[in-house]
Parts: C-alpha cells; structure tokens; sequence
C-alpha cells in the first residue's frame, strides 16, 4: 500500500470511531450518574454507624471508604448532560438544568467536603471524620432539597 | 357556651398531663423540624425527637379515654353542625366561653394529634437515600421506604400548616378575644363564667397513678418498636 492510502484508511478508521464513541446515549447518561450515586451511597452509608458511635472509628476501613469516596464525588456531574432530564426514570428535576450553576456550585461543595472527609480519615482523627460526616451528608441533602424529585 | 360576663373565676380545667404533655410537645416538634431541615449529623437528633414524640402523642390518644374530663375526646369533639355554628360565631362580636376545647378547636386537637401520629410513624419507616434509615425500613422493600419517606416530606409541610393554624386561632383568642388559653395550658386554671367555672370544679379528674402507668407502658412500647431490629433480630 502506497504511504498516501496507508494515511487515508487511518483517518478514516480514526474518523468512523470518532463519531461512534462522539455522544452516548442519553440513558447511558442517567446510568452514569445514578451509579455513581449507587456507589457513592454503598461507601458512605455504613460510615453512618460511626459518626453516630454505634461502630468505632476504625481508621483503615474510613480510608478505604473515603478512597473509593472522592473520586466517586467527582464521577456523577458529567452525567448530567443536557436534553437527559426527561430520560428514564431519572429523579432529577428540570432545575438542574434550568438553575445549573448553583446544582454545580452544590456539586462542587460535595466534592470538597468529600475531600475533606478524607483527610480527616487519613489523619486517623476520629472526632473531626464524624462531625465532617454530618457536613456531607448535608450537602448531600442542600442538593437533594433542591435537585431531587420526591418521591 | 355562655355569653360574656365580667365575673370570671378561676377554674382547673387541664390536667398536669394535658399540660406536660402540650409543652414537651412543643419543644419536641420545634426540635424536629429544625434537626429535620438542618440534616447531616443533626438526624440523629430528629429521630430521637421522633421516638418522643410518637411516645407522647400514642400517651395523649390513650389520656383522651382515661384522662381528666376536658383531656377526653368525649367532651370535646362535637357535631359538624355544632363546630361550624361555633366558627361562624366566633368571627362575631361576643364570646363565647368554653370549659374545656372549643369544637373547632376539639377537631383541630384531633387532627394534630393523628398527624403527627402517622408523620412519627411513618418516620421509622424511612431512608433519606444519605446515610440514614428509620429502625422499621428494614422490614419494607427499599421503594416503599422511598415512598414513605417522599409521604414524611409532605406530612411535614401539612404539620407545619396545622400548627400555624392552631396558633394562630390563640393569638386571635388572646388578642380579639381577649382570652388568653396560653397562660391557661401553663397553669391548668381557666378564666370563666360562675356557671362554667362551676362545673370545671366539679368535673372528672384525672389520675395520676393512672397517668404514670399508661406513660410508662407507651414507653416501653415505643423502645420495643424502636430496637426491634436490635432486640428480636
């Protein structure tokens, strides 16, 4: 095959996959945020226990959560992609859409009190991981408050 | 029902009972809905008011067929015709005095009390999808849960309107009718009518062994449903 050929089925291979991978699906957009949810809601519910002293702090199993934790906090956002408000089952409400700067700046607190969470477990300080517990799970509620159906 | 008089005498009319229990309701409520709106760690806060509250409110559901005479539902939930002639008349320029609840007021005392008992209820059935769930929610599938809780979120709202409500027909009491039922459910005593006073002093008292022993037994009842999960696994 000529160099020129060899060049033209290259771009046109990058091309074709290019445009497949282009957009997903708009219900590949909601599964993408509802699992990140998903996840998010399996390593921080059991930590529940330990804020409110039913368990001990217990500084590699927090570790291990808030490892998983942060990056979840950063995962479910991208879902939101514009026109997949009214896909699926989805439970977000328009607003997310129509007031999206502050469903973002809600977003971003998340991430940050996340980040914060896991600090506290690294430092292995039990008292400041159980009080920042409460601050996530109050972002987690300012957001749901807003953005949230009810069900 | 009587018209105004100018000779008011004092008059028990509201049981220790009727009155601890109205003002650690109060406290209780107030607790409630601010650790509910506040979330985070302040949920555990909101559930134990939660379990106090269904404690006190099962208590005051019993009271209302063993308690002091005006803590019964017998004397004080009246015919529609009556409740709606009494509304109507209230708005008029008189006064009409009563012993015990008024009728519209009797209905509202009942319709606060099944409220804030299905709320508590459902309240132990719930999961804020966060971090918290209800000690009961474990034995419904997690969409009822769901479910019961978006039903906590509206039963909420109706509360908050059916105090507002209640007091504001107080403050109209206090400062329209120029009675004033606030100072009454702290001291027990009503200003009435010779006649109604009169019979205030001659009605049905409450008992008080009678009173502790219903209270502990709804306390036990309540810390059974509550550690079911924990006790009975």
């Amino acid at each position: 095959m000529k160099m020129f050929t060899k060049i033209a089925l290259a771009t046109a291979a990058a091309a074709l996959a290019t445009s497949a991978m282009a957009q997903p699906k708009p219900e590949a957009f909601v599964k993408e945020r509802k699992a990140a949810f998903t996840l998010m809601a399996w390593y921080f519910g059991p930590l529940a226990a330990v804020a409110k002293g039913e368990k001990p702090f217990n500084k590699d199993d927090a570790v291990r959560a808030t490892s998983m934790l942060v990056p979840l906090s950063k995962m479910p956002w991208e879902g939101f992609a514009p026109g997949t408000d009214k896909v699926g089952n989805t439970e977000a409400k328009a607003e997310v859409w129509s007031n999206n700067a502050k469903f973002k700046e809600l977003g971003g607190k998340l991430e940050t009190e996340m980040a914060k969470l896991a600090t506290f477990a690294n430092a292995g300080d039990a008292e400041a991981f159980k009080k920042q517990f409460g601050a996530v799970g109050g972002t987690c509620k300012s957001c749901h408050d807003d953005f949230k159906k009810k069900s | 029902m009587t018209k105004p008089s100018t000779e008011l005498i004092s008059a028990p009319v509201w049981d220790i009972f009727v009155r601890c229990f109205h003002w650690s309701l109060v406290l209780l409520f107030t607790a409630a809905v601010i650790t509910g709106e506040i979330g985070g760690n302040a949920i555990a806060w909101h559930m134990r008011c939660g379990y106090a509250i269904l404690t006190l409110v099962t208590f005051r559901l019993i009271w209302g067929f063993v308690g002091g005479e005006y803590a019964r539902f017998g004397s004080f939930l009246s015919s529609p015709g009556k409740t709606i002639a009494f509304a109507k008349n209230m708005f008029g320029k008189g006064h009409d005095y009563v012993v015990g609840h008024n009728p519209p007021g009797g209905w509202m005392v009942l319709a606060l009390l099944l409220t804030l008992a299905t709320q508590a209820t459902l309240g132990l059935f719930t999961n804020d999808e966060i971090a918290t769930t209800g000690p009961l929610a474990q034995y419904v599938s997690e969409a009822t849960s769901v479910r019961l809780t978006g039903i906590h979120h509206i039963i909420g709202k109706v509360l908050l309107a059916l105090v507002g409500l209640h007091v504001a027909a107080v403050l109209f009491h206090l400062f329209v009718k120029k009675e004033n039922l606030i100072r009454a459910m702290f001291s027990g005593n009503k200003s009435l009518p010779a006649d109604l006073a009169r019979e205030a002093q001659g009605a049905r008292k409450a008992s008080t062994t009678l009173g502790f022993a219903v209270f502990v037994l709804v306390i036990a009842l309540v810390a059974v449903i509550v550690n079911w999960s924990v006790w009975f696994k």
